[in-house]
């Protein structure tokens, strides 16, 4: 109403515009007619009380009335004054009230360096490679509990043998195993086996038994009878005596590496995102391609109904794009099943409209003159794409979408830890099983495809341009 | 409505070939580029507009083909309305019209001969010209372009490997692959060599003496206007201000035209 009264009366003072800034922050430019500036500077205010408010760091209530109090003297001069003050107050208090949000606190980096150690240290040792080795296995059967007609607690095949103490025994006794005919000097890993073939460790003071054989391939080794069958079931009898076996594997090393089961693991895997992300991206260039053409506005800016065409296509896509491949292949795991299909499905569509745009800009980017000179020949729009956009364009086309593919493995990678295959699908495996090493292997073969994908696609890139 | 000619590609001798009556051009922004500008052009003409930059040449050239559209007015080809055509007859409107221009508007990256052959764009079916697959008749069409423009040895090369005056002579063999009735050139010869200049206006001389093909030409050098034109207009902000014989475009005339502070620039030396 005092605003009216003031308008109406057609005298602008500058004492009356420093009054009410002074009673509500920015009116006073408002009513100079800085609109705009007037409604940021109450906006300012109101936001920043607000923040400080909700986050409850009330030293920062410094900020609003810093805006406010330069609102007044902003009002009071009659140039134009630069925004630094009120600009450089904001920025201070959302750095810092962003970093308490953050919860920031470089200490607890060296906190846990023990944790970090059990996971550091394996990945070092990834386990892509071994070397080759044989391998050869002997075992000796015994009873538990005991029977009427125990086992001999003797057994011999080719030069091996394994002599035990006793053929049965209860669980908890301590039996005495002889071998000989080994491999000499080898350390050898002994294992307890029951009657369905599940297998244990043999276990000293929290320790894996391991025995090494002298020089003439014999050892000897003493171990207790574990508990097998606790928790098979209603069904596990203690006292029905069945077959147990204790178990020696001996491994020696026979020359040369190779490639350890995990490691195979690893590259299939790596196999299937690097064709995943480039049947994802050569789909994404026929999709994005059309897309590319309509969301170009030089070319679409001949007629209403085009434009609306342009308008469309280009919300379509920034909508699309807006949606990160995570999310869109969680959906899509749930639509087609958990594997490479769904994350394909997902980074195609979020790079159908990466590159559409990319393509429209290239479009748009592209010299006008042989355009005009196209249409002036009588030429069709089809024509003019064919031999005016389409040279001009083809090496930026040709660049973005190389680098999209550069892109696209990457994200694949992340796409495979919700289940949209690929190495991060085993990654993500790896990851929960706490396989630390097969971790660090797929680690060390992601970052050489990176880089490798890096270095040749720039280099290709270069090549176009 | 008159019956649509140029559709038939009948040319009717009792109509003017083009004929420009009070057009009209405001840009988006407010600009006035044309004021109510009228002339004609006939068979045979040099007709040659000038004045200084921004005074509409470029605007005025570019709506006779409708490349800029004018606000109103009305434009007649052999008596045909360009402006309310449909954008079939359009494309046939153009493709009688050859286009040359400052900047040679050619397609860089693209070969020579395929440059000269999107001057065919309005002829040849959709199909053949979408697929690349001209035909034997259209490559040699081209290759006589060239070789007539001197060329004939560049038509695999790629446009960004010539000169600038080699690429207006492609300009002018993609404007002479339309069978041009009327050749219009947008201020071809002001990024070239003052020689270069006269070579490519030679060109069009000789078109337009040889084939009878008028030209519509804005040139900036008075020399040039002299030596080239048979007729001239010359606009100043948007209006035309004159219309008559070269040879009265005097230094009266030139510093109404451009201004009290012009001075006469000579190209270069006139070879008579």
């Amino acid at each position: 109403m005092f605003m009216a009264i003031a308008r109406a009366s057609g005298v602008r003072s500058v004492g009356r515009a420093v009054l009410l800034s002074i009673l509500i922050p920015g009116l006073g430019q408002i009513y100079e007619g800085q609109r705009a500036r007037g409604m940021g500077i109450l906006l300012s205010v109101f936001i920043t009380s607000l923040v400080v408010a909700w986050y409850g760091v009330w030293i920062w209530i410094v900020t609003p009335l810093v805006v406010w109090l330069w609102g007044v003297w902003d009002v009071a001069r009659a140039e134009h004054r630069s925004i630094i003050v009120p600009t450089v107050t904001i920025l201070l208090m959302s750095y810092a009230i962003g970093w308490r949000v953050a919860e920031i606190n470089f200490s607890a980096l060296t906190h846990n360096i023990d944790r970090a150690a059990v996971v550091l240290g394996p990945m070092v040792r990834p386990n892509l490679i071994e070397a080759r080795a044989e391998t050869q296995r002997a075992f000796v059967t015994i009873e538990v509990p005991c029977s009427e007609n125990p086992p001999s607690g003797q057994r011999a095949y080719a030069d091996l043998e394994l002599t035990a103490s006793a053929g049965c025994g209860q669980v908890g006794d301590v039996i005495n195993v002889t071998g000989s005919g080994f491999w000499p000097e080898i350390e050898s890993e002994i294992w307890w086996e029951d009657a369905i073939g599940e297998k244990l460790h043999l276990l000293e003071k929290g320790r894996i038994v391991k025995v090494e054989t002298d020089a003439h391939g014999s050892f000897t080794s003493t171990v207790v009878i574990p508990q097998m069958r606790s928790g098979t079931g209603q069904e596990a009898n203690l006292d029905e005596p069945l077959p147990e076996r204790f178990v020696v594997i001996q491994k020696r090393p026979i020359g040369g590496y190779k490639i350890t089961e995990n490691g195979i693991r690893v590259a299939n895997g790596i196999l299937e995102t690097l064709s995943l992300a480039l049947v994802a991206t050569t789909f994404a260039l026929f999709g994005a391609l059309p897309l590319g053409f309509l969301a170009a506005r030089n070319l679409m800016d001949g007629s209403a109904a085009s434009l609306t065409i342009y308008y469309g296509v280009r919300t379509v896509m920034s909508a699309l794009r807006s949606i990160e491949p995570l999310i869109m292949a969680i959906v899509f795991v749930v639509i087609v099943g958990l594997g490479p299909f769904a994350g394909m499905l997902a980074i195609m569509i979020h790079s159908v409209a990466a590159l559409g745009k990319l393509y429209s800009e290239s479009i748009e980017a592209i010299d006008p003159g042989p355009i005009n000179a196209i249409w002036a020949t009588g030429a069709r729009w089809s024509e003019v794409v064919r031999y005016g956009v389409m040279p001009q364009a083809m090496p930026s086309f040709i660049s973005y979408t190389l680098y999209r593919w550069d892109i696209n493995v990457r994200s694949s990678i992340i796409v495979g830890f919700v289940g949209g295959g690929g190495i991060g699908a085993w990654l993500f495996q790896w990851i929960v099983l706490a396989d630390y090493r097969a971790v660090g292997a797929s680690f060390v073969a992601i970052v050489l495809v990176v880089m490798a994908l890096d270095y040749g696609s720039a280099r290709l890139r270069e090549r176009i341009v | 409505m008159p019956p649509f000619h140029p559709l038939k590609e009948a040319v009717l001798l009792n109509h003017t070939m083009l004929k420009v009556e009070h057009l009209c051009k405001i840009y988006p922004n407010g600009v006035q580029a044309l004021e109510d500008v009228s002339f004609t052009i006939s068979e045979g003409e040099f007709l040659v507009v000038i004045g200084l930059s921004g005074s509409g040449k470029s605007t005025l050239l570019r709506c006779i083909n409708r490349l800029v559209e004018p606000t109103s007015g009305r434009i007649e080809w052999f008596g045909a309305d360009v402006l309310s055509c449909r954008a079939d007859q359009l494309g046939i409107i153009r493709r009688q019209i050859g286009m040359i221009f400052q900047q040679y508007n050619l397609v860089k990256r693209s070969l020579v001969i395929t440059n000269v052959l999107t001057g065919r764009l309005g002829y040849v079916p959709l199909w053949v010209s979408l697929l690349g697959l001209w035909p034997k008749a259209e490559r040699t069409r081209a290759l006589n372009a060239l070789e007539r423009l001197g060329l004939a040895d560049k038509a695999s090369s790629r446009v960004d490997a010539l000169s600038g005056g080699q690429q207006q002579r492609v300009g002018i063999a993609r404007a002479l692959m339309q069978e041009p009735k009327l050749i219009i050139a947008d201020e071809p010869v002001a990024s070239l060599d003052p020689v270069l200049a006269h070579s490519i206006l030679g060109h069009l001389e000789e078109l337009n003496r040889e084939e009878n093909i008028p030209i519509l030409c804005s040139l900036h050098f008075l020399d040039l206007v002299h030596r080239y034109a048979t007729r001239v207009i010359a606009l100043k902000e948007g209006k035309l201000m004159f219309d008559g014989p070269a040879r009265d475009i005097n230094r009266v005339r030139f510093k109404e035209i451009y201004g009290e502070e012009a001075e006469d620039v000579h190209a270069a030396p006139v070879h008579a």
